[in-house]
């Protein structure tokens, strides 16, 4: 769907280049995570991809054409979710839909996805009216309806409750089912382990590293089993490895001499590869 | 086009949800007030005066709140994402700022026939606060793009009106009476608005009247294009949150 190649940009007042070299690509029907630091340049790359900005080096092909060769008709086909608050403050929900609605040919069935969001009987409301989270879910909603084959989120289920979350992410995958293609940015590791099928961490305005969830815990994660046991009045710790542990004299000694009080599995998370990745601590 | 007509018809609805024709009644009843206030009968002469100051500074005014409002709200990021065109974006902010004006000089045309006496061409007087008004919605443009906030776009609108707007006028009310001043002041354009303006009562050479047209034609098509070439611009730095 997109092949993006060796992009680089800088800001007009930056001296420094914000994006040094991005190459990667999304397959149609895959939700792609594009993962990383605050400030890495998660957003820019977006705000490139969206035609926001327009002066960058290197290509991106959607569809196998030059993003700078498509005009205005480039929107019906993608739809964008911000982060930020982005409606029109005095209008009503219901009269910011419509509005932007009509600017397409397609029109998705907004009623219905704001019953869904639990937004439609606040629909006449005015949208300076709205929490916080209801803008959210609004945002949401101004981004699938035109009923886009991309859809481009930043932060899709920030400052939501997890059960208007969990509407939203159902709705995600909803879209990849029907064909949807999704480049999604977050710093939410539950989400990205939850929804991607391919994530690419950025470190330094590059890409660090792509690939599936499961492949990067295969390559970056030990798989431990945590053993809790009683010796005479304390409680100690120690470790194993799962993969050698049928093997693994010590362990069985420990089973078999010691009381044992707990043991655990224990998995790499997405958080602790992120770290391990970019060499930071995540922020937000 | 179709989209030209959604967008207008947007601008228009928040025109009126946003209260800014509210206030521009309130400055046409403003202005009612200083015709009332008149003792001349005959006000002829007054008008197209009154007219200049309202078109020249509430077209600027018009197109930088709301496009600050936009910016502000966020309202204008979601519209560069959509397939509305820079084009539609300006014309139809232009339109309604037309449409403004317009209908300012209606009610403040009424009010004068009806309680003054008045005899100037309307037709004329129309056309001309079509042309200014949509000249100096193109410069709200431009003032706006170069304006960090609403403060520094006010900021802006007054030297225009300092160095292009009050001399123009001050010609006119005879408190500026040098002809070397007043040939300078032709390559305002402020000049050439006032002289359409007041070519509907007659005090107009031809020769002025084409003046006045082409410098606002060619004008507004220069500005028009310079609007679109630093609207991308504007485009990019408004995008960074
Ligand atoms: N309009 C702008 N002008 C100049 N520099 C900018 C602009 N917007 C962003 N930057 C800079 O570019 C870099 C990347 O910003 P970007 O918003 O892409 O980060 P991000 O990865 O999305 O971060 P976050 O996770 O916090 O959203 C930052 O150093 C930022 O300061
Ligand atoms: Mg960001």
């Amino acid at each position: 769907m997109f092949q993006v190649n060796n992009l680089t940009y800088r800001y007009p007042r930056n001296p420094e280049n914000t994006l040094k070299g991005v190459s990667f690509d999304i397959k149609q029907g895959e939700i792609f995570g594009l993962l990383g630091p605050s400030g890495v340049g998660k957003s820019t790359t977006q705000k490139i991809m969206v035609k926001l900005l327009t002066a960058y080096q290197g290509e991106i092909y959607y569809r196998n054409k030059e993003l700078r060769e498509f005009d205005r008709e480039y929107y019906q086909e993608i739809g964008v979710g911000f982060e930020v608050p982005v409606h029109f403050s005095k209008l009503t929900a219901e009269e910011n839909i419509n509005f932007f609605k009509k600017l397409y040919r397609n029109q998705a069935h907004t009623d219905a996805m704001m019953q869904r969001l639990g937004i439609y009987e606040d629909r006449k409301k005015k949208v300076d009216e709205f929490s916080k989270g209801m803008k959210v879910r609004l945002n949401f909603v101004r981004a699938v309806l035109n009923r886009p084959a991309v859809l481009f989120l930043d932060e899709p289920t920030i400052g939501l409750d997890p059960a208007n979350a969990r509407i939203i992410k159902t709705m995600i995958k909803e879209f990849r089912k029907y064909g949807g293609t999704v480049l999604l940015s977050t710093h939410l590791m539950n989400d990205v382990d939850e929804l991607c099928d391919r994530v690419a961490f950025m470190a330094d305005g590059q890409i660090a590293e792509i690939d599936t969830p499961k492949n990067l815990k295969i390559k970056h994660g030990e798989k431990k089993l945590e053993v809790e046991y009683a010796e005479g009045e304390t409680t100690k710790n120690a470790s194993f490895d799962l993969e050698t542990l049928s093997r693994n004299e010590n362990f069985f000694n420990l089973v078999r001499t010691r009381q044992v009080i707990s043991m655990h599995s224990q998995e790499t998370t997405l958080d602790d590869i992120f770290i391990k990745i970019t060499g930071v601590e995540k922020h937000g | 086009m179709a989209n030209f007509f959604i967008i207008l018809f947007g601008e228009l609805q928040r025109m009126k949800r946003y209260n800014i024709v509210t206030a521009s009644t309130v400055v046409a009843l403003l202005w009612i007030g200083v015709l009332y206030l008149t003792e001349i009968p005959d006000i002829t002469f007054i008008f197209p005066l009154l007219i200049y100051i309202d078109v020249t500074s509430m077209a600027i005014l018009m197109v930088g709140v709301t496009i600050f409002y936009e910016k502000q709200e966020g309202s204008l990021h979601t519209m560069l994402v959509t397939p509305i065109s820079k084009q539609d974006y300006l014309l139809s902010k232009s339109t309604v700022t037309v449409l403004s004006s317009v209908i300012t000089l209606v009610i403040l045309y009424l009010y004068a026939m009806i309680f003054k006496e008045i005899d100037l061409n309307f037709a004329g007087l129309l056309g001309a606060v079509i042309l200014v008004a949509l000249f100096h919605s193109l410069v709200g443009f431009l003032l706006t793009y170069s304006s960090r906030d609403f403060t520094a776009l006010l900021i802006n609108m007054m030297k225009y009106m300092f160095v292009l707007m009050l001399p123009v006028l001050l010609e006119y009310i005879r408190i500026i009476d040098h002809q070397l001043v007043e040939n300078i002041l032709y390559i305002a354009p402020t000049k050439a608005a006032m002289i359409l303006l007041y070519a509907s009562t007659g005090d107009a050479e031809l020769w002025e009247i084409i003046y006045g047209l082409s410098y606002l034609v060619i004008g507004s098509a220069v500005l028009f294009v310079l609007a679109l070439r630093k609207f991308e611009q504007f485009a990019v730095r408004e995008s960074g949150v």
